[in-house]
């Protein structure tokens, strides 16, 4: 085991390999306030990649309710009744990672889902967080809530899959930080399926191998955002690559959202993979629910969010999500306009800080006739 | 009185014709080598007759331990091992316990399994007998209960693993490709990455073994080829499993080689590093005539 710094809990952790950043990391921005759980990422995923024999059960995209909802079946109450407590001492978690918990002979903690977990995809769909009592009024943050959490692969900073693995078939990009498995050297032992804490590898029983979110790396590496993000109808999603805290620069998208407005937070902070898929927490769930899901700083987060509208710069950059096909590198606001910008700072697109409106008047005078809006 | 004398005198004679003739002997202390027989052609059937004139060998297994992750509760206890050869190829009779069959690979689900491990090259120097070790190599042949069913006609389709599945349609079952043709198989290629990458492992079996060579923990790969040739059968309480493989370089130029033995219980999830194995146990070759 070695000592990294893992700053999304804010200490050092132990961790099976040395700390080996990339050069780059891939990572995203999902604003949860804006899903509405159509499932055209997860069809966008499945009709791209997983299509084929022995591929039938996987959603490397999937959508799900919470707090019910779960695919596989309770992937993320299994690990933490496992974990047991997990303490924050403000921005520092005190508790124990999943590699510092693991077992004797084990190199996470972890377990594996058996085929029931992968049997109900549907189970907890929409359901709420408890019954609407007559004469219930509506308040913030309600008191009857769910959510829709969008999931993927969080290319982790250090991945359990790729920690797990006892031949090494797992492997982090130094180009762009993706984390893959070697089709040509896995051998089906699924360490890799049992240790990753979201449960985003899955084993082919046709083909004997573990196959996982590529982070649409043939799109990556010609400059564009994966099929989940450009296919997604409520343009939830932004691409992009992340710093460390210390080397933020507020002309990245990404680093602008996580370190500089910290509006956007890693899914379970506490495992310790340090994830690099960021969500804007929902505004009307229960604060305890928040922190378990995204640590301490999620209180704030909502409060940032909810301010946006009085930060131009903030909500101007939330309205370049879903914009464009390319990855945004670089942005910065143009008057009323949210311009996303290559490098070496060419326009790849201009959005306008709010739509433009036109009100059509009820009477065409031009052509003598009323104007109705519908047929 | 005479008569008690020659009671006196032949009591003694009596006893010690009984601790000579009339006990069971004692029996003969466990053999520490694996003694092969030589035979003009190896058996592949576990129930072949020869297998009986065969001297057995009980091998104690232990835990692999040593790396992570490890198997920390033991399981199978023993390994009873049968050795033939003519000459230039070997071919080993394992049994063991075994009360459930497993032989689905399924997200949750393990094959049971066996391997035999010779070092690469026989010499004075012995690698480790966990995986070898750089520069020393280890060759290794392994069977897996999965691959046998194959082997024996399971389909390797998702409805010869899950019959009541039903799968409404596959990219590369399209009108527009003829069933069978090189561009279907190619389309579907596509969507199955191991097979696409080459990985031996996606490949259905053509038989159930797969010859590997390592270089320690973890450096496990494939031969571009498998030579040897496995057959495995459920037996009463446990499988018999015949490997034969050819004899490592160097087998004929030293008095022994070495062999180890590992076995993978499905039941309880025993994959990869997770297995029962033995150390490395001396293999004679057969006396010459």
């Amino acid at each position: 085991m070695a000592l990294v710094r893992n700053w999304q809990i804010g200490r050092e952790m132990s961790y099976w390999y040395p700390e080996n950043r990339p050069k780059k990391q891939f990572a995203a921005v999902f604003d949860i306030n804006k899903c509405i759980a159509c499932q055209t990422c997860t069809l966008a995923c499945k009709t791209t990649w997983t299509s084929g024999k022995g591929q039938e059960y996987m959603l490397w995209n999937n959508v799900e309710s919470k707090p019910y909802g779960c695919y596989p079946l309770g992937w993320d109450v299994k690990l933490l009744n496992r974990l047991g407590a997990q303490e924050w001492d403000k921005a520092s978690y005190s508790g124990q990672t999943i590699f510092e918990a693991a077992p004797a002979g084990e190199r996470v903690l972890g377990w594996r889902p058996g085929e029931r977990d992968y049997a109900y995809p549907n189970v907890g769909e929409d359901d709420c967080a408890g019954s609407v009592e007559k004469g219930a009024s509506l308040q913030v943050p309600h008191l009857i809530w769910f959510f829709y959490l969008a999931r993927i692969c969080n290319h982790c900073t250090y991945p359990a899959c790729l920690a797990s693995c006892p031949r090494g078939s797992i492997y982090k990009r130094q180009e762009d930080g993706i984390v893959l498995v070697d089709q040509s050297r896995c051998r089906g032992y699924r360490e890799c399926t049992r240790g990753c804490p979201y449960k985003k590898v899955f084993f082919n029983p046709l083909t004997g191998t573990s196959e996982k979110c590529i982070a649409c790396f043939p799109k990556i590496e010609q400059g564009q955002q994966p099929q989940c993000f450009v296919n997604c109808i409520g343009k939830i999603r932004l691409a992009g690559w992340i710093s460390k805290p210390d080397q933020a620069r507020p002309e990245n998208p990404l680093d602008f959202l996580v370190h500089i407005k910290k509006v956007a937070l890693p899914l379970f902070p506490q495992f310790g993979l340090e994830p690099n898929v960021y969500y804007i927490p929902p505004i009307h769930a229960p604060k305890s629910f928040l922190h378990q899901l995204f640590g301490p700083a999620a209180t704030e987060a909502v409060k940032t969010y909810q301010a946006a509208h009085s930060d131009a710069d903030l909500a101007g950059l939330l309205s370049l999500f879903g914009c464009t096909q390319q990855v945004v590198p670089a942005w910065k606001r143009d008057g009323d306009f949210i311009v996303g910008l290559t490098d070496d700072a060419k326009e790849i697109v201009r959005v306008p800080f709010r739509e433009p409106v036109h009100i059509a008047a009820p009477f065409d005078d031009k052509h003598q006739v009323a104007r109705v809006n519908c047929p | 009185m005479q008569s008690l004398r020659s009671w006196s005198i032949a009591a003694p004679g009596i006893l010690w014709l009984t601790a000579l003739g009339c006990t069971r002997p004692a029996p003969p202390p466990p053999s520490t080598t694996i003694q092969m027989l030589a035979v003009p052609k190896l058996p592949l059937d576990p129930s072949d007759e020869l297998w009986k004139k065969t001297p057995e060998y009980s091998a104690a297994l232990i835990p692999q331990d040593l790396v992570d992750p490890r198997l920390m509760q033991p399981s199978t206890s023993s390994l009873r091992i049968r050795a033939l050869t003519e000459g230039s190829h070997v071919a080993f009779r394992m049994e063991w316990t075994d009360e459930t069959e497993n032989n689905r690979s399924t997200p949750n689900e393990f094959g049971d399994g066996c391997a035999v491990q010779m070092p690469s090259k026989v010499k004075p120097t012995i690698p480790a007998p966990q995986m070898g070790e750089p520069g020393r190599p280890v060759q290794i042949t392994f069977w897996n209960a999965a691959w046998q069913a194959v082997a024996e006609g399971r389909g390797d389709t998702l409805q010869d693993l899950y019959p009541r599945a039903n799968v409404d349609h596959y990219p590369f079952q399209a009108a527009a490709l003829k069933p069978d043709s090189p561009e279907q198989s190619e389309m579907a290629k596509r969507y199955s990455p191991a097979r696409a990458a080459g990985n031996p492992m996606s490949r259905p079996p053509g038989a159930p073994v797969q010859d590997l060579q390592a270089e320690g923990p973890g450096s496990l790969s494939s031969l571009p080829h498998t030579t040897s040739k496995g057959s495995g059968r459920r037996i009463e309480h446990g499988w018999a499993v015949v490997i034969t493989r050819e004899l490592p370089a160097g087998m004929n130029e030293q008095p022994q080689g070495q062999v180890a033995f590992a076995v993978w219980d499905g039941a309880h999830e025993e994959v990869g590093a997770r297995k029962m194995r033995t150390a490395w146990i001396p293999l004679v070759r057969p006396e010459k005539p």
